[in-house]
């Protein structure tokens, strides 16, 4: 099929892995971000809170830079559970503003034009095709989330010496499962949203909905029946209380208490069967052919 | 032993708890198949479950030895695809859609570029390769989606109603093309259509489907062999001695009224043969037909049989 003779001649070159193909959409789907100079500043804000946890870090512990500032190290909260708690917190908000403007059209595009069908005629499943999608999401996230927190773990831990990581070695299991199973719900949720609503602007709005609508109900679920359960429904308050349980808290990040209430494997169940029901409905939605029963 | 191109054995498809396809069996053994039926005939969704996005209810479907439910990947990985809707990522250039295809499919992303640039070239899209599919006529959107479906080299090719909406010209160019595939490899190619003549022009052999069973398998390439030697005549004084003669050199022959002769003629026969023996006979060939039993006349045979209810030729 060389173009000069065009005439067909079957490809008989090497082919790629079948386990790395899902890879093909996660960077075709990256590549086609990064022509949004939207998602770039979007991508730029989410990371400058860290610069500045990042210089609270330095000046906590540099007596020097305190001293030139003049600010005495009693003025400043110590960099422990609390502070990563805070990092933890307002990086997963970034993220979930993130999630909101990247994930609707993911898997939409797609499905406008019936594309689908190209997808799934090819050795490419279903599960080959979320788990690209998923990657989207899932590195971005990441990118946003525990991949800066560790970094500012590393940086506390070299900076205040004396031991510090070997006594807190043990706040990255909470870091890193608490921001998995955040980016999982986040991601899903989105996927399943993008498989169903077409338009960005409403897929976001839905995501938004879908997200804090619950928490509404739930508070009302509280007030009328006396009882503290409906809080189940509110998926950040959920995130909120295994991050600091995580982290060996009664507090979040911004002084919540969470003491007596919720238990955190019912916290836990509620963010993973939030991740089921979005799994439910893409499987639905992503068919080569739609069925129509009847 | 060459694995037949299609096997059906028994396969039964339900949709929405109706059986679209009720246990068709047969076997297509020529490289190039047609597919055809009415509307609703189950072409489609024959379409579908040869790539595995149906499950079959009852029965399998093997496509070059391969089942179609049970090793699904393995046949997509020999598969080209083109849909009868509309299929496209529409923000997309032509090339670069076509490249993620081909990339999906397997090719490493160097090679998948120069593919779909060759496959662009090659069916004609040259020149609007860099425009957004989105932006293509409907003809053009069929070429990329023709484009998309050999780019990776496949090993089947399937065409759902590949001339939808094309004007002639462009119909002309696309059954070109896809005969020059067929002409060009050992691509295997099913093509469903409910136009006979595409079918006619780039298929070897026929499926027949009506209201989901099996009308008809027709073998084109051995109907238009027997079409040559078989030959109607109306004469002018034809004596039985004619027929003797003609039967004396192997052919069938059957005399009706008016001197209408029908003749069913060896490969060693030739037609001029039957001119000499009418000379020497003193007959007169009034009118000689050779029998043209067209695609559109197999097919609305297998439409008006009733013999095929159970889905059996």
């Amino acid at each position: 099929m060389a173009v000069y003779k065009r005439r067909y001649n079957p490809y008989v070159g090497s082919l790629t892995p079948e386990w790395s193909r899902f890879f093909v959409l996660t960077r075709y789907a990256f590549a086609d971000l990064f022509k949004s100079r939207f998602f770039v500043l979007l991508l730029i804000l989410s990371l400058i809170p860290i610069l500045f946890f990042a210089g609270y870090i330095f000046i906590a512990n540099n007596k020097t830079v305190q001293l030139f500032m003049q600010i005495r190290s009693g003025d400043l909260f110590s960099v422990e559970t609390k502070y990563f708690i805070v990092i933890m917190t307002v990086q997963t908000h970034a993220a979930f503003l993130l999630n909101c403007w990247v994930g609707p059209v993911l898997i939409a595009g797609d499905l406008t034009n019936g594309a689908l069908p190209l997808f799934l005629s090819r050795p490419f499943s279903r599960a080959d095709y979320v788990l690209g999608k998923l990657a989207v999401l899932g590195l971005l996230l990441s990118a946003v989330t525990w991949v800066p927190g560790l970094l500012l773990f590393s940086l506390q831990a070299g900076l205040a010496r004396n031991g510090w990581i070997w006594s807190h070695l043990w706040m990255i299991v909470p870091m890193v499962l608490c921001c998995a199973i955040w980016i999982l719900m986040l991601s899903f949720l989105s996927l399943a949203v993008s498989a169903w609503v077409k338009l960005r602007i409403v897929a976001t709005g839905a995501i938004f909905i879908l997200f804090y609508a619950p928490a509404g109900i739930g508070e009302m679920f509280n007030a009328i029946m006396g009882t503290f359960w409906g809080r189940l429904l509110n998926f950040s308050d959920m995130f909120g209380l295994i991050l600091a349980k995580g982290f060996r808290e009664q507090t979040g990040a911004f002084g919540q208490l969470y003491q007596n209430e919720v238990p955190v494997p019912a916290a836990w169940g509620v963010l993973i069967l939030l991740c089921l029901l979005s799994l439910v409905i893409l499987d639905v939605r992503l068919r080569a052919r739609e069925t129509v029963r009847g | 032993m060459m694995n037949p191109t299609i096997e059906l054995n028994g396969l039964e498809v339900q949709l929405g708890g109706r059986t679209i396809l009720h246990g068709l069996t047969g076997v297509l053994k020529s490289r190039a198949i047609g597919l055809l039926g009415p509307n609703g005939a189950g072409k489609s969704t024959l379409i579908n479950t040869l790539l595995g996005f149906h499950s079959p209810s009852k029965g399998s479907a093997r496509v070059l030895g391969i089942d179609s439910h049970a090793n699904g990947k393995a046949l997509r990985s020999l598969v080209g695809y083109m849909p009868e809707n509309d299929a496209f990522i529409s923000k997309m250039s032509g090339v670069h859609f076509v490249r993620y295809m081909a990339e999906i499919s397997g090719l490493p992303h160097n090679q998948a570029l120069e593919r779909a640039h060759e496959a662009f070239v090659y069916v004609g899209l040259g020149e609007a390769r860099y425009r957004p599919v989105g932006t293509y006529s409907l003809g053009m959107k069929q070429l990329a989606k023709l484009a998309q479906a050999i780019a990776h080299g496949p090993k089947v090719l399937i065409l759902d109603e590949p001339t939808n909406g094309m004007d002639p010209p462009a119909r002309k160019r696309l059954i070109e093309l896809i005969r020059e595939i067929r002409e060009a490899s050992d691509i295997c190619l099913l093509l469903s259509s409910h136009l006979l003549r595409d079918v006619e022009e780039t298929c070897d052999e026929v499926l027949i489907l009506r209201n989901g069973q099996i009308a008809s398998i027709c073998n084109l390439v051995e109907e238009r062999r027997a079409n040559r030697k078989f030959l109607e005549l109306e004469t002018i004084g034809a004596e039985a001695t004619f027929t003797s003669t003609l039967e004396g050199l192997g052919c069938e022959c059957a005399v009706f009224s008016n001197g209408r002769i029908k003749i069913v003629m060896p490969d060693s026969v030739e037609i001029r043969e039957v001119f000499k023996v009418a000379a020497d006979r003193g007959v007169q060939i009034r009118r000689m037909n050779h029998r043209r039993d067209s695609l559109e006349d197999i097919f609305l045979n297998a439409m008006e049989q009733t013999g095929a209810a159970d889905g059996r030729i």
